[in-house]
């Protein structure tokens, strides 16, 4: 792997005995560092997301998660380290340039408009429209209402045309995810976007990241639920305290290795690596 | 698999890519037979009733819907208490139309102007001096007997001072509140200094007389351009991309900007929307009255903003209606010839319209709570 090994475990082995992971490099972070006052939140954190290829960005609360998602969705600067995208450096791009890359972020905090409705919040920014920039508003209802019961499946939304504000919780995730999923990009970054979902919400998003991978969009997945992440992502991430301590391929990490390093941080994941029960 | 069942039930629309799951989902007492998939995309209105419907939901709880009832029942009242008594309530009468089709417009106009940078979630309380300083300069360079000149110098100035208060507001991130306060203050002294204390007067233009002020039918032809002027932004506004920008900003700014929405432009384009209302509005004035103090706008700010509150604009930002701003500034004039018809004294006036206001915003909070 051309990306230096990960401070602080044996990442030299890992690169030999690791089937060296196919298919163009999409995404490469390095050295990204990003400080809020005194308090420095990524210290340092650097990887790669290739084509085709699910990646989950596991960690504590406060690890640097949703900072990171941030960075690499550019609505928030990072103050070091370098952004390339398919081998093209970019410095510190805007939200507008990755929008144009093809990078498609579902936030944590979900970034949806309560007073619209779920039409026009799904479609916000890229309203279909005529010659003359009018909204083909029955179309982009009827999209709209397809891809809530075909990709999300979830429960309780009765028209496209309710108000945002007026759903659940998970209804709003669901509509987060709607609008993430319906343009086809490259990169499709979910930050925890199945925390307020229902099991089967949950198992029909998580099948169809297995799907996009066919169509080779690449995700990257942030959640707390290990045994989600185990299931469907082809390489792990794990932060801690701002910095990347592991960064691993399904084949050789298991969920007892995965919940040692975000519980435990390193100390954990030595401890786990002494005597790996 | 979309089976008519035996009793009836409603052959499904299948979205195409439903998921096999949905058994679990489907209604109750249609078990067995065929999984009966309601989907979403059966909601999508296609009847004309279900139009209806959909319309009906569409303007709930943006406001429209109850200002508009509120609007007609006082119209209704109107109507009888003027059929019951014509002389003592001449309502209907060819000079309370004209009044109140002079009047109307011009709030209205501003209204909108006001409403729209309200759903960007900004204000402008310059809007008023902004008015003034318009009408001043147009009657000036009318009378100089420059009338292109006036038109253009008018729409310049409207919307350049409006966007400078944008400038300032999204360049510094200062409440839009703070800054068109003391720009009020400022274009106030500005219209006094450009003018003088003395009423400015202009020549009766009688093609202008026609285009801005002429008779149409029993209204004033100014209704003409209310007309224009509201379908005009009501299709920007609720049918346009850029209107749904403008609702994402004020609705949610951060939202819109992750989803690479530019707030600062929108912002920009609201104020200048504020900017062309407020110079149309005022011409509209100038050309009837013909004559302008630098006072005339004091207050105005005000008028126009409780209009848009009265119509369900939200004073958070990303809510309201075209319609309502209209009907607003329609329901607050009314009421107030009501008051003026019914013999109330003038001076208190002011009494009366503050309680419908605050009323009116109690009223649309009340009913925010509920759709949300
Ligand atoms: N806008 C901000 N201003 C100041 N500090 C911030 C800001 N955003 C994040 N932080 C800090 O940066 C650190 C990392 O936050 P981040 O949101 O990236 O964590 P996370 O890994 O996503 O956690 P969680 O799993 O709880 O979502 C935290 O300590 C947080 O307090
Ligand atoms: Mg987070």
């Amino acid at each position: 792997m051309s990306m230096s090994a990960p401070s602080g475990q044996n990442g030299a082995d890992m690169s030999t005995s690791a089937p060296e992971p196919t298919g163009e490099v999409l995404l490469e972070l390095s050295g990204i560092t990003k400080r809020y006052g005194p308090n420095v939140c990524l210290k340092g954190v650097g990887f790669q997301i290739r084509k085709g290829e699910v990646v989950g960005l596991l960690g504590d609360n406060g690890a640097g998660k949703s900072t990171l998602v941030k960075i690499m969705s550019g609505v928030v600067k990072a103050d070091g380290g370098d952004y390339a995208w398919r081998g093209r450096n970019l410095a510190a791009p805007t939200r507008q340039e990755t929008e144009k890359l093809g990078v498609e972020t579902i936030f944590q905090d979900s970034a949806l408009v309560p007073s619209l409705t779920i039409t026009r919040n799904i479609f916000m920014g890229r309203e279909l429209t005529n010659a003359l920039g009018l909204m083909r508003l029955r179309k982009m209802d009827r999209i709209a209402a397809d891809i809530l019961d075909s990709v999300v499946t979830i429960e309780g939304i009765k028209s496209p045309r309710q108000l945002v504000g007026s759903l659940s919780g998970g209804q709003q995730q669901a509509v987060a995810i709607a609008r993430a999923v319906h343009f086809k990009r490259s990169l499709l970054i979910l930050d925890e976007p199945t925390s307020a979902l229902a099991v089967r919400a949950t198992e029909a998003l998580l099948a169809y990241l297995t799907r996009l991978k066919g169509e080779g969009v690449s995700s990257l997945l942030v959640t707390h639920n290990l045994h989600h992440a185990y299931e469907v992502c082809d390489r792990h991430i794990v932060m801690n305290h701002g910095r990347k301590i592991l960064d691993t391929t399904r084949e050789q990490t298991s969920v007892k290795e995965l919940t040692a390093a975000v519980v435990e941080g390193e100390l954990g994941l030595q401890r786990y690596r002494q005597s790996p029960t | 698999m979309s089976k008519p069942t035996s009793d009836g039930a409603p052959s499904p629309t299948l979205g195409g890519t439903m998921e096999e799951h949905d058994l679990a989902a489907a209604p109750a007492g249609a078990e067995l037979t065929a999984p009966v998939q309601r989907t979403m995309a059966d909601s999508v209105p296609k009847g004309r009733s279900e139009q209806f419907g959909g319309w009906l939901r569409l303007i709930r709880g943006r406001g429209a819907l109850e200002i508009g009832i509120i609007f007609v029942l006082v119209q209704i009242g109107c109507v009888v208490a003027y059929l019951m008594a014509p002389d003592s309530f001449p309502y209907l009468s060819g000079a309370n139309f004209n009044v109140l089709s002079q009047s109307i417009p011009v709030l209205a106009i501003l209204a909108i102007g006001a409403g729209v940078l309200m759903i960007a979630g900004e204000f402008d309380l310059s809007l008023g001096m902004n008015f003034t300083l318009c009408a001043l300069v147009f009657i000036h360079w009318y009378s100089d007997g420059n009338v292109l000149g006036a038109f253009v110098v008018t729409f310049a100035m409207g919307i350049g001072i409006a966007l400078l208060n944008g400038v300032i507001v999204t360049r510094f991130k200062i409440p839009s509140f703070i800054v068109t306060l003391g720009m009020m203050l400022f274009w106030d002294g500005a219209a006094l200094f450009y003018n003088g204390s003395s009423a400015a007067r202009m020549q009766r233009g009688e093609t202008l007389q026609t285009i801005f002020a002429g008779q149409v039918g029993p209204f004033r032809g100014q209704v003409v351009w209310l007309v224009l002027v509201a379908v005009f932004f009501w299709v920007l506004m609720h049918r346009h991309k850029l209107g749904n920008h403008i609702f994402a900003v004020g609705g949610n700014e951060s939202a819109a900007r992750a989803i690479s929405i530019n707030p600062t432009r929108i912002k920009l384009i609201a104020f200048g929307i504020l900017g062309l209302c407020v110079a149309l509005a005022s011409i509209l004035v100038a050309v009837r009255t013909q004559s302008v103090q630098p006072g005339t706008g004091r207050g105005m700010e005000l008028q126009a903003i409780a209009a848009a509150v009265v119509g369900g604009v939200s004073l958070r930002g990303g809510k309201g209606s075209v319609l309502g701003m209209v009907l607003g500034a329609a329901l607050i004039l009314v009421l107030q010839d009501i008051l003026l018809l019914s013999g109330a004294p003038g001076f208190y006036l002011n009494l009366f319209i503050g309680a419908i206001i605050v009323f009116a915003a109690v009223f649309n909070r009340l009913i925010e709570g509920k759709a949300e």
